[in-house]
């Protein structure tokens, strides 16, 4: 396959994917001998070199396992104005300590949330389950059978991780703050 | 339909009693490892105090995090009697710890929200996306699986509604009439309640219940009763029973 086919045909699958596409799923769709996995991996890497560069208006991002296109942040006004939107509303404190902790100890159920936070979340999980940034896994094996929480897929796209154990450990994000205090 | 999800309703400032004992330790420049009890516990009750109108839920958090405060202000005044004893505030320094890793964790979380709520990603027109869109396995959770069995179900009983059964008439009225009015005028009289009580069948029982409540307001039979409880005998009344006003008032009824 000639290479500036596969370039074109990459970036064309990219773009219409809506959401993260694997580079093995792109290889799979373009279907020729010369060209494998690696070499798509090859041509997205290149392709996310040229979108990178100034006056691009589209971006290329490893997220939840694939690559994904996606606006540069500067551009959201303009953005906002053409569709005619409100800015998107931003997680509250709660939700981000809620969507924290899943993260950290995933899976987990509410009772043991709400104990970390000092303070009942079951609101919290709840709008959180309807924004799709944490979903079901299963029941723990304990007396009441509560739910199991894990971050989802779509927690992954917005936070830009590429797995939920790519998440800092909190201990290593405290630093030298932690020693200076426990002396 | 749809339970209204508002944004979830917080304190000024503070999520919870952890966040704001946290605040509390790091207003005062102290360790949290060596809380002073004593100042901290005042502190989180003025603050309580101040918070009026608390929903009665965030409130107990609140009110039970001071409580616990109480205790271990008052278990710190008592001397220790044993050298290594546990320190009462153990607990409460190890949630504490466990809290600020999770304040630490959702500010990075933040500050990733806050630029990357700017992004786009592009749309594709709905015409170009195949009707049967391929789910991945990660998006089904057990609430959409349930909710999608619900619908499922619900338009298949809407699309299959059960068909109406008419259970066939038993009792007729008007015959139950006949055949009492026949009784009681061919013997004189009729003992109701020892009628009644050979009846298995409540269907029968309220059957000629009606009918002779029926025959009595057409006068065709009376009633009568010595004492409460006692048997009820039927006797001829003072009219005849009308068959042509029977079948008039069965047709009425709709019978």
């Amino acid at each position: 396959m000639a290479p500036d086919e596969l370039r074109a045909a990459v970036a064309a699958i990219v773009l219409t994917a809506g959401g993260p596409v694997r580079a093995g799923a792109i290889a799979e769709a373009v279907d020729q001998a010369d060209v494998d996995e690696a070499a798509v991996e090859a041509v997205l890497a290149e392709l996310g070199d040229r979108w990178s560069e100034p006056g691009s208006g589209m971006r290329l991002e490893r997220v939840a396992g694939g690559w994904r296109a996606a606006t540069p942040p500067e551009l959201d006004p303009y953005l906002r104005a053409y569709h005619g939107v409100a800015a998107r509303q931003r997680l509250s404190q709660a939700a981000l300590e809620v969507l924290a902790i899943i993260a950290h100890r995933q899976p987990i159920t509410l009772p043991e949330i709400s104990f970390l936070r000092g303070v009942g979340s079951g609101g919290v999980v709840r709008t959180l389950l309807e924004r799709r940034l944490i979903r079901l896994a299963g029941r723990k094996a304990v007396v009441g059978k509560p739910f199991l929480y894990r971050t989802s897929k779509e927690f992954l796209v917005h936070f830009g991780l590429d797995r939920a154990e790519d998440l800092p450990d909190p201990e290593e994000l405290m630093g030298e703050e932690r020693g200076g205090i426990a002396n | 339909m749809q339970r209204g999800t508002g944004p979830p309703v917080e304190l000024p400032g503070f999520t919870g009693p952890l966040d704001l004992l946290l605040y509390l330790v790091q207003k005062n420049d102290v360790s949290i490892y060596d809380i002073p009890i004593a100042l901290v516990c005042d502190q989180f009750h003025d603050h309580v105090e101040a918070m009026e109108e608390l929903d009665l839920e965030v409130a107990g958090e609140y009110l039970w995090m001071a409580a616990w405060l109480l205790q271990l202000k008052s278990k710190m005044l008592l001397p220790r009697v044993r050298e290594g004893e546990e320190d009462p505030r153990e607990e409460l320094v190890e949630r504490l710890l466990a809290y600020r890793r999770v304040k630490v964790l959702a500010a990075m979380l933040h500050d990733r929200d806050v630029v990357r709520r700017l992004l786009w990603s592009p749309a594709v027109a709905a015409t170009f996306v195949p009707q049967e869109t391929e789910v991945d396995w990660e998006d089904v959770d057990l609430r959409l699986l349930a909710r999608t069995y619900l619908d499922a179900m619900q338009r298949f009983r809407a699309a299959h509604p059960p068909p109406l059964t008419v259970a066939p008439l038993r009792f007729r009225l008007r015959d139950t009439m006949r055949r009492v009015y026949g009784t009681v005028s061919r013997e004189g009289s009729m003992a109701l309640l020892r009628d009644l009580h050979s009846r298995a069948d409540s269907e029968e029982v309220v059957v000629l219940v009606v009918a002779t409540l029926e025959l009595v307001r057409l006068g065709a039979v009376c009633v009568d009763q010595r004492r409460p409880f006692a048997e009820i005998y039927l006797r001829p009344g003072s009219k005849p029973l009308d068959e042509g006003r029977l079948s008039l008032e069965e047709e009425a009824r709709g019978a």
